[in-house]
């Protein structure tokens, strides 16, 4: 089709404003970038929105940025420039691919992008992460706050005494606006310590280190050595060092391959829960971030214990108090001894008439000395018990034999690891004496044992009936036991990630949520590879014990999660037609069971 | 939805005041002119889009306005292309919604009726240009005298292979199969002379089968042949013609698709000669959501939305490399095509993304083009500089397809949970049971009239009887298996508007048929597919 040119043309509408004369908004709707520029002179902060305004997407972000502005106004100057008309300044020097965009400068520094969502709350959050980047860390217990988040944290340790500002501060604050460039959604925050006792916390003893937290592996002090200390190395050493047990996944609306990525890499478990970026408190989030840390905690090492200690704690208001235990819980953070893990298991007798039993006292990765201590329990799991057993039934006929009131102990190698073995000490006693074996062990703070029945006995070499001793008392958090570290052992690993609910329920609701879901909470698990997905069951509410289990059910060998399959929601009277349309609730009804 | 409503009547209000009967409106100017003939074709391209929105009475006005005045016997050079796709398909897509409309049907309706006449009428003049040693229509034609002497043998692509949907429909209802049989020649004389790779060009000489202009692609010159391959493969149930568009799309794949785009290559070489996106090419996620490729039509979509948000409309030729338009082709005459697969691609994807498009649409349209007498042309859309012209396909398309885009509940949408049975005089028929096959400019053909009128002349559908089968297909997020299992009726219940349910794959002879006209089940990670979310390797 071939267009004829026509004389008659007319030239496009003058600019008009586009934010109200009483928006709080400055709106240089000529594009006058030059006198923006000026503008910028007058204050600290500075976000300009640039717009076009026949944009729907412009016009969608006007009013979170009028309700952001409204709320920022004294501390914030907000100019919104016309970056279209084609006379004006701004759109003669920028040239943009999409609209709006948003620029923040903190003075000098600038611009950083905000890629993050329209909507006012992250908007808001944003600028104020730019206000200010630093955290001030005063206290041990603001250092325990800032340690026991779920996302990465940077901590930098200047002392003020010298005047004007320590060495390094500076290049410090630059290094924390940095990341707000790369890092747009500020999942990296950054902390400053002043004060030298709290700075000892983490080891820090030299003004001027700087230091990244991680939860499951070592955490990590600043190489000034073989770096130069420049913002740019901190921002990018801290970015590709980070340890992300859990991760927020913001898709931005454009094409972009952000799930197929993430999903790619394994199995996900995806928790949708509604978020408020501007909220103090996260209970929720607290609750899914214990979930995430013992998942993770793989060496059985209790650092990621203090936190979760203090996530617990956090909400009580004697927490003041019980700063001293936090500071010693965090020292041995570092000092890290491993608890044992024990399960005490009676062999059958070939006499059983005598009255006697053999006992054995089975042991993972026996240390030598336990340690009783009043905070920590240690953990115990009973996936590597069941394989403990495994092994030691495979042997347990050279078990048999002993029978003395000394204890033999035997080292036996795990077949599913190289790196553990099993310790195995047996002793005969009357039965009568069990229960005050019990009772000791009791006293010297044994760790629990989450105990199973476990069907494997039949399959072992001797289909002798094993008794288990079943005395002891049930651990108080089974299931709080049995994840933690799952993620090392099993080979089904998660990953976890979180998604606004508020923004991306689209998600939840492709997935299966159901509509009547107003918490709109919801949990399910996507195997991109199987491609299978599984759902926490709806009429439960989301909490930690849930999740657990939920993750329990996925790592098991036969697991009894039921595949979940999406249903078409809106289904017609059926009557009617001569053609019935049939939907996966309906489709073993009409075409299974019908007569035809 | 409202908002879009208002639109239409303030182009559509003012196009009567002002532009009756000419052709198309001015809207700086506000008054009228002809343009591709003489036949108030803006009012015959609306006609359709009123009953869309719901005005049955003023369709019923139209109706008799048309038929009294609208006269084919003039001395009038008109395209055959636009003629057919306008005028022919309007009248068309009038007639079998005419009963809809509360409009009086005389009794062998819809097999004969006053509009279906004025359809035939209008393509009998068009018959002339298609009397060439190779079948391929010349691209002009008067009315009156037919082909003039001296008139250029070189046509479009598109204007050689966009005639089998209207043309087919026509032998359908009438009974005269001349119509099908000189759209068919035409496309297969093209698939003759396709290259040694598989692709057309887009401009050929229709007495030496010569190609003069040899840029192969998806756009301008080419679209709508490749377009009524499918959708004369689906309203006819044709497997040849299915069969040539997948081969077609083969070729396009391999030699002309990068990164989600489709440039435009040499046709016999394969080498990229225009590394340019066209604004016309927007049709073709539409296009590959009709054959199930949704997930690929998807990620083509969401780049073309990218330009869309650069301008605020889609410029004729945008260059992929530079990011930035062609020189001279910088306008958007409010083309339709980018809303089309929006609306397609929402059938099958529930996608708010799509919707977003729909907004941005809207209010760009609102925004820069709306003027005190209609809405005019973007001449440039660097500055958004007007032009004094609006396309009749405004109203015809893009109006109507933003107005389906966001009304779900549109009877057009209809996938065969309900229909009509109508008594004519030749028996029983099922009519309007969904499964609407727009032509190329938004005129809906109902399938099962065709077969309705078939059935008629041709006794001898015995098969039909056997016909029972399940296909399988998924709703992207469900596993929907659907039954379909009428018995004589012959009923096509492709609804060729949601992409998870069309195409019946009748097992008349062949147990390879199935495959060619059903689509595939969709990938398990297509449900997570939306607000952007692209997947790789779908294999």
């Amino acid at each position: 089709s071939c267009s004829r040119a026509k004389d008659v043309t007319m030239p496009a509408k003058l600019p008009v404003n586009f934010f109200s004369t009483r928006s709080p908004v400055i709106d240089l709707f000529r594009g006058q970038l030059d006198y923006a520029e000026q503008l910028r002179q007058d204050s600290e902060i500075v976000l300009y929105f640039f717009y076009a305004p026949w944009c729907g997407q412009s016009i969608a972000a006007r009013d979170e940025i009028e309700h952001v502005a409204s709320r920022l106004s004294d501390q914030v100057l907000f100019v919104a420039i016309n970056c279209w008309w084609n006379q004006g300044k701004c759109r003669k020097q920028k040239h943009f691919f999409y609209f709006p965009v948003i620029h923040v400068y903190h003075r000098s520094f600038g611009p950083i992008e905000y890629k993050g969502p329209m909507s006012a709350v992250y908007i808001e959050k944003f600028v104020r992460r730019v206000m200010t980047p630093l955290l001030y860390i005063s206290s041990r217990s603001k250092l325990l706050d800032f340690l026991s988040n779920y996302e990465p944290g940077v901590i930098g340790y200047f002392e003020f005494n010298a005047s004007p500002q320590p060495p390094g501060y500076l290049t410090f604050f630059t290094s924390a606006l940095h990341s707000l460039k790369k890092d747009y959604l500020g999942t990296t925050r950054f902390g400053v310590i002043t004060d030298k006792c709290v700075a000892k916390e983490i080891s820090l003893v030299h003004s001027g280190s700087v230091y990244l937290h991680r939860h499951a592996n070592t955490s990590l002090i600043y190489p000034n050595g073989s770096m130069n200390f420049t913002a740019e190395n901190i921002c990018k050493w801290a970015l590709e060092n980070r340890e992300m047990l859990i991760r927020w996944l913001r898709p931005h609306g454009g094409k972009s391959l952000l799930l197929n990525n993430e999903l790619k890499k394994g199995p996900a478990l995806l928790i949708f829960v509604p978020y408020n970026p501007l909220a103090e408190i996260h209970p929720l989030l607290d609750e899914i971030t214990k979930v995430a840390l013992e998942y993770h905690n793989c060496n059985k090492s209790q650092a990621a214990e203090p936190k979760l200690q203090h996530l617990r704690d956090s909400d009580s208001p004697a927490f003041d108090s019980s700063i001293p235990d936090a500071q010693t819980e965090l020292l041995e953070t570092f000092s890290i001894s491993k608890y044992p893990c024990c399960n005490t298991v009676v062999l059958p007798q070939w006499h059983s008439i005598s009255g006697t039993h053999n006992v054995c006292e089975l042991c993972i990765n026996q240390t030598l000395g336990v340690k009783p201590n009043k905070v920590h329990v240690p953990h115990c799991n009973f996936l590597e018990i069941e394989a403990a057993l495994d092994s030691f039934y495979l042997l347990e006929r050279t078990f048999f034999q002993v029978i003395s009131n000394t204890i033999e102990c035997s080292n036996l190698l795990s077949f599913y690891s190289p790196f553990n073995y099993y310790t195995a000490c047996c002793r005969t006693v009357n039965r009568h004496f069990l229960s005050f074996i019990s009772s000791e062990k009791t006293i010297f703070q044994t760790p629990k044992v989450a105990f199973s029945s476990h069907g494997k006995k039949g399959n072992t070499q001797h289909s002798i009936p094993h008794i288990e001793d079943r005395n002891w008392f049930i651990p108080d958090h089974i299931s709080g036991t049995n994840i933690t570290g799952l993620s090392c052992r099993t080979n089904k690993t998660l990953n976890l990630y979180l998604l606004d609910s508020n923004l991306f329920w689209i998600y939840a609701e492709r997935l299966g949520a159901s509509r009547s879901n107003h918490l709109k909470e919801f949990a399910a698990i996507v195997d991109l590879k199987e491609e299978v997905h599984y759902v926490l069951d709806q009429n439960r509410t989301l909490v930690a014990s849930s999740l657990e289990n939920f993750i329990k059910n996925f790592s098991i060998l036969y697991s009894p999660l039921k595949r979940h399959l999406v249903d078409n929601p809106s289904v017609h009277s059926p009557e009617q037609h001569v053609i019935t349309e049939v939907t996966t609730h309906t489709f073993r009804h009409t075409v299974l069971l019908s007569d035809k | 939805r409202e908002r879009v409503r208002a639109m239409f009547y303030h182009a559509y209000e003012h196009y009567l005041e002002s532009a009756f009967p000419y052709d198309e409106l001015r809207p700086l100017t506000c008054d009228g002119q002809d343009t591709w003939g003489s036949f108030s074709l803006t009012l015959i391209d609306a006609l359709d889009t009123l009953l869309i929105l719901g005005n049955i009475s003023e369709f019923q006005r139209v109706v008799h306005v048309l038929q009294e005045g609208v006269d084919f016997d003039i001395d009038v050079n008109a395209s055959v292309f636009e003629t057919n796709i306008r005028v022919v398909g309007g009248l068309l897509s009038a007639h079998l919604l005419s009963r809809k409309a509360g409009v009086e049907v005389e009794a062998g309706w819809p097999c004969s009726g006053p509009l279906l006449r004025m359809a035939e009428e209008a393509a009998r003049k068009l018959l002339p240009a298609f009397q060439t040693p190779t079948g391929m229509p010349y691209g002009t034609v008067n009315l009156l005298h037919g082909v003039n002497p001296g008139e250029t043998p070189v046509t479009c692509t598109a204007g050689i292979g966009t005639f089998i949907v209207e043309f087919a429909t026509l032998s359908h209802l009438t009974g005269d199969p001349v119509f099908e049989d000189v759209a068919r020649k035409a496309l297969k004389a093209l698939w003759k002379n396709r290259s040694d790779i598989g692709l057309v060009g887009n401009h050929i000489d229709v007495i030496t089968a010569k190609w003069v202009a040899q840029d192969a692609g998806i756009g301008a010159g080419v679209d709508s042949y490749f377009e009524y391959l499918v959708k004369g493969a689906i309203l006819l149930q044709d497997r040849e013609l299915m069969a040539m568009f997948l081969e077609y799309n083969k070729a396009i794949k391999n030699y002309t698709k990068f990164d989600d785009w489709y440039l435009w290559v040499q046709m016999y070489k394969g080498t990229v000669s225009m590394p340019v996106f066209q604004s016309l090419e927007a049709y073709w996620p539409g296009l590959q959501s009709l054959i199930g490729d949704v997930d690929n039509a998807m990620r083509t979509f969401l780049n073309y939305y990218t330009v869309w948000k650069q301008f605020g409309g889609l410029p004729e030729f945008y260059n992929i490399p530079q990011g930035y338009t062609v020189d001279k082709r910088e306008g958007y005459p409010l083309r339709p095509e980018l809303i089309e697969s929006a609306m397609y691609l929402y059938r099958a994807t529930r996608d708010p993304t799509l919707l977003e498009l729909g907004r941005d649409a809207v209010e760009s349209i609102e925004k820069i083009s709306k003027v005190d007498c209609g809405f005019a042309t973007i001449k440039d859309l660097r500055d958004h500089r007007l032009d004094n012209r609006m396309e009749s396909f405004f109203l015809a398309e893009t109006v109507k397809y933003l107005y389906l885009l966001f009304d779900p509940d549109n009877f057009i949408h209809n996938d065969g949970s309900a229909f009509d049975v109508v008594m004519t005089p030749y028996g029983e028929c099922v009519l309007d049971a969904g499964g609407y096959v727009f032509n190329t400019e938004a005129h809906p053909i109902d399938p099962a009239a065709l077969h309705c009128c078939r059935r008629r002349k041709e006794e001898q559908w015995e098969v039909e009887d056997l016909m029972r089968e399940f296909y399988s297909l998924k709703k992207n997020k469900k596993f929907t298996l659907k039954r379909a299992s009428d018995y004589g009726e012959g009923e096509s219940e492709n609804d060729i508007k949601d992409a998870s349910s069309d195409k019946a794959g009748e097992k008349r002879n062949s147990k390879n048929s199935h495959s060619l006209l059903s689509c595939p089940s969709q990938s398990f990670n297509s449900k997570l597919a939306v607000l952007g979310q692209v997947f790789l390797d779908n294999a």
